[in-house]
């Protein structure tokens, strides 16, 4: 119990230190350039291709995660919440399908470096050369 | 129109085809938990002075799958306390995507007359307990036919419109007495505008509208005797009815004010002019979304055909005034409702809320009052 709570001590102080650390990435054959607008779009399903006219693929992580708030809210402007009840009024009208949620930086990594449409955000320090920052 | 019913049941056989033989599906649901109790002697929404829980809840799946690149079928079965929770299929419909940003849907859909007709039964996509009823309790939500979406934006405008057109079978009650309604070449042209925090919409609907309402008929015959040309005034019996509509929304996200405004006029019926919005405003403040609503739902416009009765002979006049006022006294309404609620986000699926209602009847002046407490849940 105790070593549990430690645990989410340390999170908890990460995490502040953390929150500037999210970054956009994108598989590096990708040549798009990208707003957070753009971005925002693409993740909230109202923009299914990048500029280029190739598809785009949103990949989440999930919900229980940090860094799923901390995207929510610095780039789509919502909290988790929100955004759930936005994806809820699509899900159940066939309007729209919420992003897919991997449970792992490193599994966002996998995913972008193995497709061109795939677009995904972790922190900065799990960058490695299989992906592309996007500057925003 | 082509009337459209027979072919839902190809449709629905077409869309479980598509759920067995696709590996792909989509399986979401959703569930309102809705208890409420009112002041003593009192009754609203089917609730009473001792709790329950039937008349507002509702339990549902939705079951997709893609048949091709282009084409996904949909269905929707809901479980209604309100019919005693045996599930039906509400919706049954195929959407094609012709192109990124069109797409055409043949079935059984929801008819978009509203800004919430899309999520109306999905309670944890709303702030509000149950959606104002005021403005949404009508029998024509769901429409048997084909829907047009376009979408699209310009800079930081985005606006979807939506052409739907088909029919409408519905039951319901009137005055306490059972009433069927049908609703025939229902063309409704809806437009919906998004500019940064503003929301904006429009919508208009004809259709040729036929009530079949049994305790009306007895009247109505008496009255043919006297004047068949009044009876035939009086009875809806496909004639044209008009809807309008119009919302306006401003959300800064940690505070939002809505309104939403409808009319329905049936000229040539028993049906009075109808006028009914609602004003709402909430603050998210962490977990904790309190809010307030007003609503207003008027039909009480005076009763219709009272000049033609003077072109009566003068015997048959005073009983022909009972009958063309009491045909009409039964749809005769207005209503001022406030409530005063609060959502609370337990978690990314799951809301709880709760809310005091107020409902004042404007012309018998008296009041009922109900709490209300709901859990919401998606999935």
């Amino acid at each position: 119990m105790l070593k549990k709570m430690l645990i989410a001590a340390t999170m908890l102080f990460a995490t502040s230190s953390v929150f500037a650390e999210l970054v956009v990435v994108v598989n590096p054959a990708n040549a798009n350039t990208l707003d957070s607008k753009t971005v925002q779009r693409i993740f909230l399903g109202k923009d299914k291709k990048f500029a280029d006219g190739n598809e785009s693929i949103a990949v989440n992580q999930s919900a229980e995660t940090q860094i799923r708030q901390d995207f929510d809210e610095a780039v789509l402007g919502r909290s988790s919440s929100q955004v759930s009840a936005y994806w809820s009024k699509l899900v159940f009208t066939g309007k729209g399908i919420p992003p897919k949620e991997v449970g792992s930086d490193a599994e966002v990594i996998d995913l972008v470096s193995k497709n061109p449409s795939v677009i995904g955000y972790i922190n900065r320090a799990s960058v490695t050369d299989a992906v592309k920052i996007v500057e925003m | 129109m082509i009337k459209l019913n027979k072919n839902l049941s190809v449709i629905a056989v077409a869309v479980l085809a598509t759920f067995q033989a696709q590996a792909d599906i989509r399986i979401n649901g959703f569930a309102n938990l809705t208890g409420g109790i009112t002041s003593s002697d009192d009754s609203l929404y089917g609730y009473d002075d001792s709790v329950s829980f039937g008349s507002q809840s509702l339990f549902a799946v939705q079951v997709s799958g893609d048949i091709n690149d282009k084409t996904t079928a949909t269905g929707q079965l809901v479980a209604r306390g309100s019919n005693d929770y045996s599930a039906e299929f509400e919706w049954a419909y195929i959407t094609y995507e012709t192109s990124d940003n069109t797409s055409l849907s043949a079935g059984r859909l929801r008819l978009p007359l509203f800004r919430y007709s899309a999520s109306l039964d999905v309670g944890y996509s709303y702030h509000w307990v149950v959606a104002p009823q005021s403005v949404y309790a009508v029998p024509y939500n769901n429409i048997d036919g084909v829907r047009f979406d376009y979408t699209g934006y310009t800079g930081d405008l985005e606006y979807t419109f939506q052409l739907t057109a088909g029919n409408v079978e519905s039951e319901f009650t009137l005055a306490g007495s059972e009433a069927k309604l049908s609703v025939d070449n229902v063309i409704a042209l809806t437009g919906d505008f998004a500019y940064n925090n503003w929301k904006f919409r429009g919508v208009y609907a004809t259709g040729k509208a036929t009530f079949d309402i049994p305790a009306l008929e007895p009247a109505l015959a008496q009255l043919g005797q006297l004047s068949p040309n009044l009876r035939e005034q009086l009875q809806a019996n496909a004639d044209t009815g008009i809807f309008y509509g119009g919302s306006i929304e401003y959300d800064a996200f940690d505070w939002f004010v809505a309104a939403e405004y409808t009319g329905v006029e049936i000229e040539d019926s028993f049906y009075p002019d109808e006028i009914n919005y609602y004003v709402t405003a909430g603050i998210r403040t962490g977990k904790w979304t309190p809010f307030i609503t007003y609503e207003k739902s008027d039909l009480n416009d005076g009763p219709k055909f009272l000049s033609e009765i003077s072109s009566l002979p003068a015997a048959f006049q005073p009983g022909a005034t009972q009958l063309v006022v009491g045909i009409q006294q039964p749809a005769v309404a207005e209503e001022t409702t406030v409530s005063v609620g609060v959502r609370y986000d337990l978690d990314t699926n799951l809301a709880l809320k709760a809310d005091v209602v107020k409902r004042t009847n404007d012309i018998g002046e008296n009041e009922d009052s109900l709490l209300r407490f709901a859990v919401n849940y998606v999935f």
